[in-house]
């Protein structure tokens, strides 16, 4: 029924809604569109099995070690592979998100296998009925993790001295350096941050799917959402998660479950061809 | 600005002196001996007479060799559109559905000849390709790049969903194309129809961009202010770009179907995009020889690696376990690399590199 | 004494415009205001960036010299180390932060004094400044040219620099409001125990400020000295100061 739907799809789309965050992050910050953005979510759902299934760690462990190879991997991602490309090209800084995705891929593939892996953790599984709505505890925990986490950032960035630091940063480059802003650490920051939140994404849809790059294309998700949100515009990230996450659903239940993606992107050609500074942007045509 | 990526417009060399020219039409004479008799060569597994082993054929096979001059047409027309008049896509495996889509309505289910179906699916790429650059009348730059993304998606699902309408899951089925009444279905056959086919767009395309147009192509790649402002229709340029290199797409696309006799909606994933991009930029962008470069690199990676397989499975258990067990993933990975590699080191990708070379070698030579 | 800022035999150039300075030497002495002359395209924008530590952001890059900053070498240093070590800048353009309230434009420049002093030195920027205060709340895209190069030179003073380097202050403002900030910066000059390096389009007002002066030509010091000396020149009477106006 309807209500259950639209229950499902603003869960789903509060995880889209983090990844799509963090892709903002990293966007406003180092105007680099990270292509790889929907594999760093299944990096974060492997670290999570790593930790919880080879290591055999305890879930807070697992999640702390999660959280941190996240950071890490996205401080490194912008020393290796950003930094060097400073000042190019588009395409060339698109290719190498790209090209990062492929073999962050690879290697995963190579390590874990091609097949899925479950991810067994004390996330609540059950079911709770509500006046008639079955709601799935997954889908709840997920829903309140990511806004809490969406919530902390929000108040990170805009409360703390180092948040200001970061929204000076995406504010101007150059005016960040002549104020003494350590641009690079700033960068690597979004980064770390940009990685860490697609990585608790990754954590939910490796829970309530089977962690296998497959995820890749449901983390890609974020793209259309952060466009139809808005690019650069971090309510706009969130709001673009949802409505992907309601969109999905929708379709899935009244169209048909694979008509979920070409929906979407349909709905990404319209918003294009129509207002692509999208719902909360502003209006700069053909940035970047 | 012009980014280091491009490689530098081409100046024309002055004509050189007779006896040089005798060595180029040498070499011209070599390399057109070599392909016309490497298809016996890999057919019969031996050259003159000397059995060679798999190793020294670098394992390949014809039927690679095919699928990698099937691949050049798609590395060309992307370069065309992509290195030389500046308009990013990164969908392009779109176009190959859209000619294999083509090919199975008008060949396969209404029984029209192999060469009007090739035909027909280039008049159908042509018109996905306008389609498709449509959206850069309306916006630029990264909301351009992301269209062609959506372009992509929307075009395969529509072959998705013709696919499964008219067929199965298994695929979409194709007959051995006749040509008159030569019928393609061998290997070696296949070889000396593609060659020439190849031979013929690089050929086309490099001629496209010697006339006033292409010029004006590329100078809108390199700065569209200063060439809209200098009366080059812009607008209608993208679109015949995107005409002529979707079309030139569409029809490999249609080549491949029928070459593999079956194909379905996941060939034409976003993987087999961003391999093409790949290629070109190994190739060097801008640099129509450098695609050619780049597809053959894309071809022979995993064969030599295959190569290496026995090898490495004797020396040591993990480096065995890699080449054998993962093979398509080391592959990947390295591919990956290399593009990293490249982008950051080599911005021109081979091309460039040649071109450094080149002028190593004549600043040292005497003239 | 030791000088605030001493740059020896500088050269620089750009990747696509070339050379553009050629062994420049100049001193800032420790508490004085130095003027910083030529036309456009002299390079001094040059000069403050490669001081700076911004050259590189603009494709430039330093064949040779050095740079000294109350005599420690700076040239090794990231931009954001110099501005650590006291040496503030406001750039040409202001490059106030658009989307940031002036608070908040404030509140970066403060970022490296210790949180503790920080609501010290907004309220002396806003002694200083009062307009500022008044719109403290506003994004400081939408404050007026005169407002928001209060703020550029609010935000570099607000960490107490002990040398502060100014590109083109009254670039598209009003004469009248220039002279109120030249007046403050005078006074903050005095109180911070300040250096400066102005550099200045309008030649006299900067030689009326300035206790010392250069003049920058194609990148080369054409002419140095103190500013009332220099202002008397023969080469600053013709170039600069040919057609008087009140």
């Amino acid at each position: 029924m309807l209500a259950q739907v639209l229950f499902s799809g603003l869960a789903l789309g509060s995880i889209y809604g983090l990844v799509a965050l963090g892709f903002t992050v990293v966007f406003k910050a180092t105007e680099v569109f990270n292509f790889a953005q929907g594999m760093l979510a299944v990096c974060g759902a492997y670290f999570a099995v790593t930790a919880i299934s080879v290591f055999h760690w305890p879930f807070g462990v697992a999640i702390v070690f999660m959280a941190v190879a996240a950071a890490v991997l996205g401080v490194l991602i912008h020393i290796l592979l950003i930094q060097p490309l400073a000042g190019r090209s588009m395409l060339a800084v698109i290719m190498v998100t790209i090209a990062l995705s492929i073999v962050l891929r690879a290697v995963i593939e190579i390590l874990y296998g091609p097949q899925g892996r479950s991810l067994v953790t004390p996330l609540p599984s059950g079911v709770i009925t509500l006046g008639g709505l079955r709601i799935s505890e997954l889908h709840l925990t997920a829903a309140l993790v990511s806004w809490a986490c969406m919530a902390l950032f929000a108040a990170f960035f805009r409360f703390t001295s180092v948040g200001l630091l970061m929204r000076a940063t995406a504010d101007g480059h150059e005016a960040a350096v002549a104020s003494g802003v350590n641009v690079n650490a700033m960068n690597r920051l979004a980064w770390a941050i940009g990685s860490l939140l697609a990585a608790i994404g990754g954590l939910f849809l490796g829970q309530l799917q089977i962690v296998s790059t497959d995820l890749e294309s449901i983390g890609l998700l974020a793209l259309p959402a952060v466009v139809i949100g808005g690019l650069q515009s971090i309510p706009g990230a969130i709001v673009g998660g949802l409505l992907v996450g309601l969109i999905e659903q929708l379709s899935a239940s009244y169209i048909s479950p694979k008509s979920t993606d070409i929906v979407i992107y349909a709905l990404l050609l319209l918003i294009l061809l129509v207002r692509p500074w999208g719902l909360f942007g502003q209006r700069e045509l053909g940035r970047v | 600005m012009v980014d280091a990526l491009y490689s530098k417009p081409r100046i024309a060399a002055p004509p050189a002196p007779a006896r040089n020219r005798l060595w180029r039409l040498l070499g011209w004479a070599l390399a057109l001996a070599f392909l016309v008799y490497l298809p016996n060569v890999l057919a019969h597994r031996a050259a003159f007479g000397v059995r060679l082993t798999n190793t020294e054929l670098l394992n390949l096979g014809l039927t690679q060799i095919n699928l990698m001059l099937i691949a050049m047409l798609g590395a060309l027309s992307l370069n065309y559109l992509t290195g030389c008049a500046g308009l990013i896509s990164i969908g392009h495996a779109a176009f190959y559905a859209t000619g294999a889509m083509t090919a199975a309505i008008v060949g396969t289910q209404w029984g029209w000849p192999f060469p009007l179906a090739l035909a027909a699916a280039a008049v159908t790429g042509a018109l996905a390709g306008v389609v498709a650059g449509l959206p850069s009348l309306r916006v630029r730059g990264l909301y351009f790049v992301l269209s062609t993304l959506a372009v992509h998606h929307v075009i395969v699902f529509v072959f998705l969903e013709y696919q499964f309408r008219f067929f199965d899951v298994v695929g979409v089925p194709f007959e051995a194309p006749l040509l008159g009444s030569y019928e393609l279905n061998t290997p070696t056959r296949w070889y000396f129809f593609l060659l020439p086919l190849v031979a013929v767009v690089y050929w086309a395309l490099r001629n496209s961009l010697n006339t006033r147009e292409g010029r004006a192509m590329r100078a809108m790649r390199d700065h569209e202010l200063a060439a809209a402002a200098a009366g080059v229709n812009v607008r209608i340029l993208r679109l015949k770009a995107f005409a002529f290199s979707s079309a030139i797409a569409s029809m490999a696309g249609a080549l491949l179907a029928y070459f593999m006799s079956n194909v379905t909606s996941e060939a034409f994933g976003l993987d087999f995009a961003i391999q093409f991009i790949a290629m070109i930029i190994i190739g060097g962008l801008g640099s129509l020889g450098g695609s050619l470069v780049g597809a053959a690199i894309w071809l022979l990676l995993p064969s030599i690696l295959s190569g290496l397989a026995p090898q490495g499975g004797d020396a040591s258990g993990w480096m065995g376990a890699l080449l054998v067990d993962h093979k398509p993933q080391l592959v990947q990975a390295i591919f990956g690399l290399l593009i990293i590699l490249l982008l950051i080191f080599a911005p021109g990708g081979v091309a460039g590199l040649g071109q450094k070379l080149k002028a190593l070698f004549s600043s040292r030579g005497a003239r | 004494m030791e000088a605030a800022l001493a740059i020896d035999g500088l050269s620089a150039s750009y990747a696509r415009k070339g050379l553009a300075l050629d062994d420049v030497s100049l001193v800032v002495p420790k508490g004085g205001i130095v003027a910083l002359l030529g036309a456009n395209g002299a390079g001094k924008t040059t000069l403050i960036r490669a001081a700076t530590g911004l050259i590189g952001l603009h494709g430039g890059r330093i064949a040779r010299g050095a740079v000294r900053f109350a005599g420690e070498p700076v040239l090794h240093l990231p931009a954001h180390k110099r501005v650590r070590l006291g040496m503030a800048q406001v750039p040409e353009g202001r490059l106030v932060f658009k989307n940031l309230t002036v608070e908040d434009n404030l509140l970066v420049g403060a970022a490296i004094l210790p949180s503790a002093r920080r609501r010290e030195g907004l309220e002396t920027v806003y002694d200083l400044f009062p307009r500022l205060k008044e719109r403290r709340q506003q994004k400081a895209g939408w404050l007026s040219g005169g407002e928001q190069q209060m703020l550029a030179l609010g935000r570099a003073l607000i960490g107490r620099p002990k040398i502060l380097l100014v590109d083109e202050l009254s670039l598209g403002l009003a004469p009248i409001i220039v002279r109120q900030i030249y007046e403050q910066l005078r006074k903050v000059g005095e109180t911070l125990g300040a250096s400066m390096l102005v550099v200045e389009q309008n030649a006299r007002l900067a030689l009326e400020f300035a206790s010392y002066a250069y003049v920058l030509e194609s990148g080369r010091v054409t002419v140095s000295g103190p500013a009332a000396e220099v202002a008397a020149s023969e080469a600053m009477r013709a170039s600069y100061l040919g057609a008087e106006s009140a």
